[in-house]
């Protein structure tokens, strides 16, 4: 990271590859649409590549700090799209289902070294937590979906993340 | 434990709305074991990548790549008080023509922009000033001006196939020496910062990346070395629509 900062392109092009598809993958499954999801993965490189001076490693891997880069941009993206779509659902189109992607999401997770935290969540922290992150909802929006109230959403998810945070043994420092 | 804290959990999915990321951010800027828990669970959702990586598309590599190239990255304002482009200068025109007039000349490319002449010295040529000769010269280039609260101009050429905008800020009003003018991108989420000129300077041109879908291109005055989100009004604001 500190050579990208630094401007070295080869570095980068390393950067580029060891990241990509973790990028890539959980932007598409944010945004649902591959060309856009395309569209959104380089914008948010590149905004790697041209902020990676604000990259510090006391609060987190580069892979963390890009992977949140990427999630910004991409639910910045989905929330101005649907944005537009809700002006279009008024006028008689239908809206564009995210479920079949949590669903997607959460098997995939089920297969992975990730399982055995994920199912020491409550369910509604876990439906809480992949809504929010991969539906780019806000715990608003999740509260609507869940039928709970905002303050019971709120505290899900960071009781959830804690409890994952824990289980997984991310700590700084 | 104050009521905004149990928004940690929230503000690390990004699941809140603009507003409460400001106050969010500010609560962050006072409570360091808060921000030390956000990075953490922004961390812990990071972790679940893997499971969910495939392979990029063929071509993103080449064009993430080409992108970086022509890209210059941002400097820390604060430890670095010049700001970039020191090849760029002013000259008033006798004409006032709100377009972009490619001067021409012997060594520069001259651009001139409303009544400002942008003038890009080839001898001492950069890869942000080639990106502004590019966004300047691009066949769907925009131009919007409006003058700045307090006197100055602030000229945008905005290009949409380009993804990107060349913002001039010209004899703003004095921020104080220990102020900055910053711009950002304004769209339907949180407003991106998109540079932060160097304390107290009153003028610049900034090269905007990532401006297609946006709204605006807006300037603030803020505390120097800029903030993460505006923290003042806006003293000029142009459209990118």
């Amino acid at each position: 990271m500190y050579r990208v900062a630094a401007g070295d392109q080869d570095a980068f092009a390393i950067l580029y590859d060891a990241i990509a598809p973790r990028a890539y993958g959980l932007i598409r499954r944010i945004v649902r649409d591959p060309a856009l999801a395309e569209e959104v993965t380089q914008d948010a490189l590149v905004e790697v590549w041209r902020t990676a001076y604000r990259f510090d490693k006391e609060r987190g891997s580069a892979v963390g700090w890009i992977l949140a880069i990427a999630h910004h941009r991409a639910v910045d993206r989905v929330r101005a799209e649907e944005a537009a779509a809700d002006r279009e659902r008024r006028a008689g189109t239908a809206s564009v289902p995210f479920d079949e992607v949590i669903a997607e999401v959460t098997a995939r997770l089920e297969q992975h070294a990730v399982r055995r935290c994920l199912r020491a969540l409550t369910a509604i922290q876990r439906e809480a937590i992949l809504l929010a992150y991969y539906g780019g909802l806000t715990y608003r929006d999740v509260a609507e979906r869940l039928g709970a109230a905002l303050p019971t959403i709120k505290t899900r998810m960071r009781d959830g993340l804690i409890r994952l945070r824990d289980c997984l043994g991310v700590t700084l420092g | 434990m104050t009521d905004i804290h149990t928004l940690a959990g929230a503000y690390a999915l990004n699941a809140i709305d603009h507003l409460e990321r400001a106050r969010f951010d500010r609560h962050l800027a006072e409570c360091p074991s808060c921000a030390t828990e956000v990075a953490e669970l922004t961390e812990t959702m990071a972790a679940l990548s893997d499971a969910t990586a495939e392979v990029a598309p063929a071509g993103l590599r080449a064009a993430v790549l080409a992108r970086s190239a022509a890209t210059p990255q941002t400097q820390r304002a604060v430890t670095r008080q010049t700001f970039r482009l020191p090849a760029v200068r002013w000259q008033r025109l006798v004409a006032a023509a709100a377009a972009v007039i490619a001067l021409g000349g012997a060594g520069a490319v001259g651009y001139k922009i409303a009544n400002h002449s942008v003038v890009v010295d080839n001898t001492r040529v950069s890869a942000e000033n080639k990106q502004i000769a590019t966004v300047l010269a691009a066949p769907d280039a925009r131009l919007r001006s409006a003058t700045a609260t307090g006197g100055g101009q602030v000229t945008v050429v905005s290009s949409h196939s380009l993804n990107e905008a060349v913002a001039v800020l010209a004899r703003l009003r004095s921020p104080g020496a220990d102020h900055t003018y910053q711009l950002w991108v304004i769209g339907h989420g949180t407003p991106r910062s998109a540079g932060v000129l160097a304390a107290g300077s009153t003028g610049a041109t900034e090269l905007v990346s990532g401006v297609r879908g946006a709204q605006l291109i807006g300037v603030t005055r803020e505390p120097a070395g800029g903030s993460r989100t505006p923290t003042q009004p806006l003293v000029a604001q142009l459209s990118l629509t």
